[in-house]
């Protein structure tokens, strides 16, 4: 990473700042409407054991969700693309369920798993699963077909086609799936939180809103965008680690 | 007689489908042990095809047979190597990796392999370039580590499919050069497919020519010029031009 990686984008986020708190004082924004940066930022430090709380219950809920979210998604597209039947049966099952507004089996959830834990679990999960298995699923058939002979002509097993061959062939795949269900997997527990929790930013949201907080709604806003960058990156960094491309 | 390395009998092939294809017509040779043979043809003659058989990887219509070493070859053996055009290294393993993997897939005793790998790395001049990836080689190097993934395993028959086809010129004429030096240390029997006439001369002992779609051969040239060939003399014998005028004649090229 070079300086400019770091200071070009600061030097925007920092104009667009400036642009918010001189708008609010130039055309006199009213406060419950767009509090000036300045206070968003005060109610940030002000609360910020409060919200630090709340960030680390969400963390949770999406890791866990996330995690089960990539092990299954690996697990589901490895077996579709292993066994036909599953590719007859359980794949399709999977695409129509895709077709499913998540967000409306949230309410779903919490008449099912109350408003702890695990209804925000099973929301981060389901919207992070499909592309995994998807990008799996891609990867494991995008194997270039003259490895695939060559595997065969010096006499591998299909097992071993497979563990020394079709996988790593297709683990860039998988890691741009894994990528891609990170911000999925936030989205997913703060949809969760939204239809029925006791905790967690996305019920801070709602607080904050509950109470004309415009100020603590905002600081809450940027917890969740500060959160969900750093776990994309956790994630982008695991991913270099695969830097085999073009086969 | 001795039998062939190879011996290919009344091979014909017509892939199904709802026009079907009749890629060869009863197409048959034989190849002594350690002789160099090249097949030669226009693109689309089915030459692939029958490499493809003779490696076992795919079956010859009935009535057809293909031995190799004596044994008849119905799925790929430890006898045959087969190396095609684009390459089979894989990406994420170096060089010496690559090569070791077909030794490791066929689980030989890790000492051996050891012992093999050492051996080749200097044969095809890559001891420097071992811990390399492929992405980082040159496609000549490439190539050579790719013809290395195939002798680790000591087949008697190497099969290549143009497999320096992909290359420059320049580059195909210093691979063919040291592809002739290998099979003069090695002593393998030497089956390739090329559409190069001047290649198929240069390199072979014989020269079996095919016709268009369906492959027949029409016609075996053995190519009596003295060895070692070296490019410069070689290609400057009369001869040398005599065999390529008579090959352009047999496949239509004026």
């Amino acid at each position: 990473m070079r300086w400019r990686d770091i200071v070009d984008p600061a030097i925007l986020l920092l104009l667009l700042a400036v642009m918010w708190e001189k708008a609010v004082a130039i055309f006199g924004i009213k406060q419950y409407l767009l509090p000036p940066l300045s206070q968003v930022l005060d109610t940030l430090w002000q609360n910020r054991t409060m919200i630090l709380q709340q960030s680390w219950i969400t963390t949770g809920e999406i890791l866990i969700g996330y995690f089960w979210a990539v092990v299954g998604g690996i697990l589901i597209g490895l077996a579709i693309f292993a066994w036909p039947t599953m590719r007859r049966t359980v794949y399709p099952l999977i695409v129509l369920f895709q077709g499913l507004p998540k967000v409306a089996l949230a309410p779903l959830f919490v008449v099912w798993f109350g408003y702890g834990l695990t209804s925000k679990v099973l929301m981060a999960f389901l919207f992070a699963f499909f592309p995994v298995v998807v990008s799996t699923l891609g990867g494991l058939a995008g194997t270039p077909e003259h490895l695939v002979e060559h595997f065969r002509a010096i006499r591998a097993s299909p097992m071993t086609a497979f563990l020394r061959l079709r996988i790593p062939a297709a683990l860039p795949s998988i890691m741009d799936g894994c990528k891609t269900a990170m911000p999925l997997a936030v989205i997913g527990a703060i949809v969760g939180e939204f239809v029925g929790a006791e905790n967690g930013l996305g019920h801070l949201i709602l607080a904050a809103n509950a109470n004309a907080r415009t100020d603590l709604l905002f600081a809450a806003l940027i917890a969740i965008s500060v959160l969900a960058g750093m776990l994309y990156l956790v994630v982008e960094l695991a991913a270099k680690r695969i830097w085999w491309r073009a086969l | 007689m001795v039998a062939g390395a190879v011996s290919v009998r009344q091979v014909s092939k017509t892939f199904g489908g709802a026009q079907p294809l009749h890629a060869l017509q009863g197409v048959s040779f034989e190849v002594p042990p350690g002789q160099f043979v090249s097949v030669l043809g226009p693109s689309g003659c089915g030459k692939s095809t029958l490499l493809r058989i003779v490696a076992g990887l795919i079956a010859p219509d009935g009535g057809g047979a293909v031995e190799v070493m004596g044994h008849a070859q119905s799925a790929p053996s430890d006898d045959v190597g087969v190396v095609f055009q684009t390459h089979n290294m894989l990406p994420w393993l170096t060089v010496e990796q690559n090569i070791r993997l077909a030794a490791e897939v066929r689980r030989l005793p890790a000492k051996d392999i050891d012992a093999r790998v050492e051996k080749l790395l200097p044969v095809l001049r890559l001891d420097r370039f071992r811990k390399h990836h492929p992405h980082q080689l040159s496609g000549g190097m490439r190539q050579r580590a790719a013809l290395g993934q195939i002798l680790v395993l000591l087949p008697q028959v190497l099969l290549l499919d143009e497999p320096f086809g992909a290359l420059d010129a320049l580059t195909r004429d210093q691979l063919n050069i040291e592809l002739l030096r290998l099979w003069q240390d090695l002593r393998k029997t030497v089956l390739l497919i090329t559409h190069s006439i001047a290649e198929a001369v240069f390199l072979s002992d014989r020269v079996l020519v095919m016709s268009d779609r369906p492959g027949r051969i029409i016609e075996e040239v053995a190519v009596d010029l003295p060895r070692p060939r070296d490019p410069q003399v070689t290609k400057e014998d009369p001869e040398f031009t005599r065999y390529v005028v008579h090959l352009q004649k047999l496949m239509g090229v004026t």
